[in-house]
């Protein structure tokens, strides 16, 4: 049905950013393609419905049935017609100016009446007619991104591109949305392409998959053939996923970052980074040999051993035992109230109450509006709780405003925090060394700081030349690194982490978990750590609340409430995990 | 750009003008020559002479300092005040900030010009009267500006993060937020120096500027309107002159912002 | 609801401008150098029962507030006193000098927006290229010409030299008014299309690289629905305040326009008021301007709520 051969993608320079692309995608079949920030996986999906920025030009050829796609002037009758492309975020996708309705009619085709606008919003699973009439900004993203969906649809494409539908949603909404993906696919026998960064999403969704790494594509195989990769980097990066049934010892990443397209056109782009590497590797870009079934760009297939390694022993995990009181949080409340005209009232938190123990690791986890960030505000002094108590090592720290100015000094030496976002965590007027420099004079001690800077960047794993570097030189990784040694300057006991991983490609995640279980283990900091992510919580904490509403619904060791979750918001959360078990016919037939 | 480099080298210009008028004017700007009066350029008088027979191009040389000099003092006022209200305003919050952007929203529709003309025409109080006003008038806009930069920053993780290190206020105002704020600062402070000399221009065009005798470009508008038909240079000249130098900052102040702004943003987020 | 709140607020927030205006505008003449009688008696003879009228009429024996009320309740009136010069009420001169600034002003906003919005949307469309430079280069220079400058240039060379247009005088009759007004309404415009044309171009740009335009091309909407009900809807907020805020100083804009080519309006009043030192018309001048900035504010609130569903719906942006 689509037969995609040879694609590239240059910008204006002519520099290459995608590379000889080729795949088919039959009806009714999905196809997942996946990659990591710079694979250049987003830029083949825009090529194929001719939607380039503006300065990128594609190459090669891309049939649709016996129409070519690319270079076309005329693409009336083509795109959204036979082709449709779904994008992101629900949040930026729709017109703000219009109701879901208009959406609907512009885009069916011929004189649509309510009655078709309602049909078409029955089949993505909104059953109230009167969604039609709501604006965007009315709407949920979750249900936004159904909205989307059925505007997509609307022409009746046969193939529907999917550019990560799922990632701005929650990780139950997410599964939702992916189920109903499959169920529409199934029932209209339409191709579907899937944009992922989630090897598990694309996995659990898809009957084939495509890696892509660095603008090239370097391993093709059927779902369930991924267990034993044909190339290196999808070895790596199915190695990268943390695992939440269980907590490993070491968590494996992939050394290094992923380079420019351009900048590995005539080698293998995955050389620098890969452990069987050898000369010959550097001296032409290997071109994807068909092994049948599957396919990979590794010159050395079949050579090599890709299994993934012995399953060491799991971690034994660690149990919550009675440790010294650190933190005390007693039935905090936060209601934020809105000044102006419309006078609103949101409960962030309704009466939450925890404790931390000396060098405990706890994990708060949640969905967004469960009020987790909140809590780590509150903690931080960021923000002022409407009632209830926050005690630090002894201290009330409730309202920072009202402590003396001793006090706050003292408390804010007591914890530090990591946030989400790498790119604005450091100040981009200032080098890592000033920021550095910065922190270690609030430590109140003398200290040869210079000496300091160089060993708090060798305690994250940076070399001590990056001082002189100014955050815009640094990757994602390395900033949130930088951003953990900063707080680790001032030795804190209590280090307050809020979403440290989720911005991160998965294969430089490991690198900044590891430094967070090195600081809680080896310095015996405690950590509080504000997740969505179930798996990453394994990994790192000991023990674990969920929250709901800005409720605690549910809290114990990490290993009981994950292996045996008792409420069901908690068993809702754990079932959403897209698992690790390939997609099955059958299976995707699940409906909301 | 060639659009650029001719405005930087008309800057150059007019600057060696205004820091060594006396030594490069051909003429002494207050010599009259009565025999030769409104007479159109030639080899002498590049831009002919005015009314009393003075020559064109030396009073526009003779009045570069002060052609600058008063939009000069504006736009670092300006800035100053603007800077220090719009950084108190944006990172404290609350009442202060809802306080002083209820005094700016109250001034910020108020032409300043249209005041200016009407106290310097009332009061008598000629040029620094109207620095004055341009000053307090033109403080709220930029203000509002400055503050909108900086309440994009001041959420960012890394100024919560330099509250969580313990930095105090005036560290986390001066050496975190202002560095990224400057971009603006610097923009708004050469569009505060176009408006100041277009501003200063324009009353002395309409005759509330500065004292007679003195060369003056506005002045001289005024004064040689009524030669267009005789020697149409002599009005054409400072009307140029005012729009080069107008244009050329304007021009400057987008190229800066430009520059600033792209150093240590982004370039490769996605 | 919320559209009524939204708009009670703003009529009392442009009330209490006005108030706040007003009672500076009063104090002009309490605060003028020398003593109120020999304000208001201009150049006129000081007999005793003169000064004894001007004291009476302008109440110069109460105190301050019960003088500013007995002002403001004449002003709610229409009534502004008479002028110093000519002895005429205020409100009459006012009235014969609005209609050639009205005509200049509506004259050059109309240019504005027929070649701003064009020019910038078409830029912003075709980003990076030699038209998109050349209209951006154009309007930075715009942005800085000074209207008297301008108007004195378009004077020497389409006036006199050229002789393409009548160079004094605001003419009689459509046309003739059309053809006077042309040099000074252009002159009045440049810096108003280069302001809108910038914001347009900036505006449609940052529509252009939303989500939801690609979303749209990518469901196989016409190019006119994308640009027209997407790119130029979408765009139009920023164009419209800045629109806005290009007519409300269209006024200082008059005055400098109004003098270059001796045109007989508001703005050149202004001039010869403050120059004579003709209180009462300043003043009224002043309030005049004060409700048409904030009469054009309300204006854009008003577009606003038309606009963006989430102003109506929220009361707030």
């Amino acid at each position: 049905m689509l037969d995609v051969r040879d694609l590239t993608v240059h910008d204006g320079r002519s520099r290459v950013l995608v590379r000889g692309v080729s795949f088919r995608v039959g009806p009714g079949e999905t196809v997942g393609l996946v990659g990591e920030s710079g694979s250049g996986k987003s830029l083949t999906a825009r090529a194929l419905v001719s939607l380039l920025p503006q300065e990128l030009r594609s190459g090669g050829s891309a049939r649709l049935d016996d129409t070519e796609l690319l270079g076309r002037k005329d693409l009336r009758g083509v795109r959204g017609h036979r082709v449709a492309l779904l994008m992101q975020d629900p949040f930026t996708m729709l017109n703000p100016l219009a109701t879901v309705g208009t959406h609907l009619v512009e885009s069916l085709p011929g004189r649509a009446d309510r009655v078709e606008v309602a049909r078409r919003l029955a089949e993505v699973g909104i059953d109230d007619p009167a969604v039609a009439g709501r604006y965007p900004f009315q709407l949920s993203g979750g249900m936004r991104q159904r909205v989307a969906l059925a505007a997509a649809l609307a022409k009746d494409p046969g193939l529907l591109i999917a550019d990560e539908p799922t990632t701005a949603l929650d990780v139950t909404t997410q599964r939702d949305v992916l189920a109903l993906l499959r169920r529409i696919q199934t029932e209209r026998r339409m191709g579907l392409v899937l944009i992922t960064h989630d090897l598990r999403v694309a996995r659990q969704a898809c009957d084939r998959v495509l890696v892509m790494y660095a603008g090239a594509l370097v391993e093709s195989a059927r779902s369930a053939d991924l267990d034993a990769p044909a190339h290196p980097y999808t070895a790596g990066l199915l190695r990268s996923v943390p695992s939440v049934t269980h907590r490993q010892p070491v968590l494996l990443g992939i050394p290094g970052s992923v380079p420019a397209a351009a900048d590995v056109v005539d080698r293998c782009p995955f050389a620098d980074r890969c452990g069987w590497a050898e000369p010959a590797c550097t001296e032409h870009a290997p071109p994807l040999v068909d092994l049948g079934d599957r396919a990979t760009a590794c010159r050395r297939h079949g050579g090599i051993d890709l299994s993934p390694p012995e399953l060491a022993e799991p971690d034994a995990e660690p149990v919550g035992d009675a440790r010294a009181t650190l933190l005390d949080v007693a039935d905090l409340v936060k209601v934020y109230r809105s000044i102006g005209l419309r006078r609103t009232e949101h409960t962030a938190l309704a009466g939450v109450s925890l404790h931390v123990g000396e060098g405990e690791s706890l994990a708060v986890v949640g969905e967004s509006g469960s009020g987790k960030t909140t809590l780590a505000r509150a903690v931080l002094g960021l923000t002022d709780p409407t009632s209830g108590r926050i005690t630090l090592g002894g201290l009330d720290v409730t309202s920072y405003r009202r402590l003396r100015s001793a006090d706050r000094a003292r408390a804010r030496r007591l914890v530090q925090c990591v946030f989400q976002d790498p790119y604005s965590s450091l100040n981009p007027a200032h080098t890592v060394g000033y920021t550095l420099a910065e922190s270690l004079r609030r430590r109140g001690e003398d200290l040869d700081v210079e000496s300091e800077v160089d060993s708090l960047l060798d305690l994250v794993g940076l070399p001590a030349s990056y001082a002189g570097r100014r955050p815009v030189a640094l990757s994602g990784g390395q900033r949130q690194r930088v951003a953990i040694a900063r707080a680790l300057a001032v030795r804190p006991r209590l280090l307050v982490c809020d979403e440290p991983v989720a911005a991160l490609d998965v294969s430089v995640q490991a690198q900044v978990l590891e430094v967070l279980r090195k600081a809680n283990r080896e310095l015996g900091i405690a950590l509080l750590f504000i997740t969505h992510d179930l798996a990453v919580a394994r990994q790192v904490t000991d023990r674990m609340v969920v929250m709901h509403r800005g409720r605690i619904v549910e809290h114990g060791a990490t290993a009981d409430v994950l292996d045996a979750p008792t409420h069901p918001y908690t068993v809702r959360l754990v079932q959403s995990v897209p698992d690790a078990a390939p997609h099955t016919e059958g299976e995707a037939h699940v409906t909301q | 750009m060639i659009v650029r480099a001719l405005s930087a080298f008309a800057l150059g210009l007019v600057v060696i003008a205004a820091l060594l008028g006396d030594w490069i004017a051909p003429f002494d700007p207050g010599a009259q020559d009565l025999a030769g009066t409104a007479m159109p350029p030639d080899a002498a008088h590049w831009l002919g002479t005015d009314e009393l027979g003075r020559d064109v191009l030396s009073r526009l040389i003779a009045g570069t300092r002060t052609a600058l000099l008063g939009p000069a003092l504006v736009a670092l006022g300006v800035a100053v005040l603007s800077t220090a209200i719009g950084l108190l305003a944006g990172y404290r919050g609350g009442w202060v900030d809802s306080a002083i952007m209820r005094a700016v929203d109250l001034v910020y529709a108020i032409p300043p010009l249209l005041v200016a003309i009407v106290v310097v025409g009332v009061f008598g109080g000629g040029y620094p009267l109207a620095i004055g006003v341009l000053i307090a008038l033109s403080v709220p806009a930029d203000t509002r500006m400055v503050r909108s930069a900086v309440l994009a920053q001041r959420n960012l993780a890394y100024v919560e993060a330099a509250r969580t290190v313990g930095l105090g206020r005036g560290r986390i105002l001066f050496a975190h937020l202002l560095p990224n704020v400057l971009p603006t600062v610097v923009a708004n402070l050469l569009l505060s120096f176009v408006g100041a000399l277009v501003g200063l221009a324009a009353l002395a065009f309409l005759g509330l500027g500065v004292g007679t005798g003195a060369p003056d470009w506005g002045r001289m508008l005024a004064e040689n309107k009524g030669l267009v038909d005789l020697n149409p240079a002599a009005m054409i000249g400072p009307a140029v002159l005012i729009t080069v130098v107008a244009a050329s900052v304007t021009l400057l102040g987008d190229r800066l912002y430009d520059l600033m702004s792209a150093r240590g943003r982004d370039a490769g987020r996605a | 609801m919320f559209v009524l709140a939204f708009l009670g607020k703003r009529v009392l927030a442009a009330a209490v401008t006005l108030l706040v205006t007003s009672f500076l505008v009063f104090s002009l003449l309490a605060a003028s150098p020398g003593s109120p009688e020999q304000t208001l008696l201009g150049a006129r003879q000081p007999t005793p029962e003169l000064i004894a009228a001007l004291r009476a009429q302008h109440r110069l024996d109460d105190p301050f507030p019960v003088r500013y009320w007995h002002w403001l309740s004449g002003v709610l009136e229409l009534d502004f006193g008479r002028s110093v010069r000519s002895s005429r009420e205020v409100v009459d001169i006012l009235a014969e000098r609005l209609d050639v600034t009205l005509w200049l002003g509506l004259y050059a906003f109309v240019l504005v927006l027929l070649v701003a919005v064009p020019a910038g949307l078409s830029a912003g469309i075709r980003r990076d290229t030699a038209w998109d430079r050349g209209v951006t280069v154009t309007a930075l220079l715009g942005v800085s010409a000074p209207p008297f400058a301008v108007g004195l240039m378009l004077l020497s060379v389409f006036g006199v030299g050229l002789g393409w247009f009548p160079v004094f005088g605001a003419g009689s009759g459509f046309a003739d008014r059309i053809s006077h007004l042309t040099l000074p309404a252009v002159a009045l415009a440049v810096a108003g299309v280069a302001i809108v044309a910038r914001q347009t171009r900036a505006a449609t740009m940052d529509v252009t690289a939303k989500d939801f335009i690609t979303f749209a091309e990518a469901r196989g909407l016409p190019r006119r629905v994308v640009l027209g009900r997407y790119a130029l809807r979408n765009s139009a907020l920023p164009v419209i305040t800045s629109a806005g805020l290009v007519l409300a100083y269209s006024l200082t804009g008059a005055v400098l326009v109004e003098s270059t080519f001796a045109l007989p309006g508001l703005g050149s009043l202004l001039v010869e008021s403050v120059s004579t030192k003709d209180i009462p018309v300043v003043q009224g001048l002043a309030l005049l301007t004060a409700a048409l900035v904030i009469g054009v504010n309300l204006i854009v609130d008003l577009c606003y709520l038309g606009l963006d569903p989430r102003v109506r719906h929220a009361g707030g942006v």
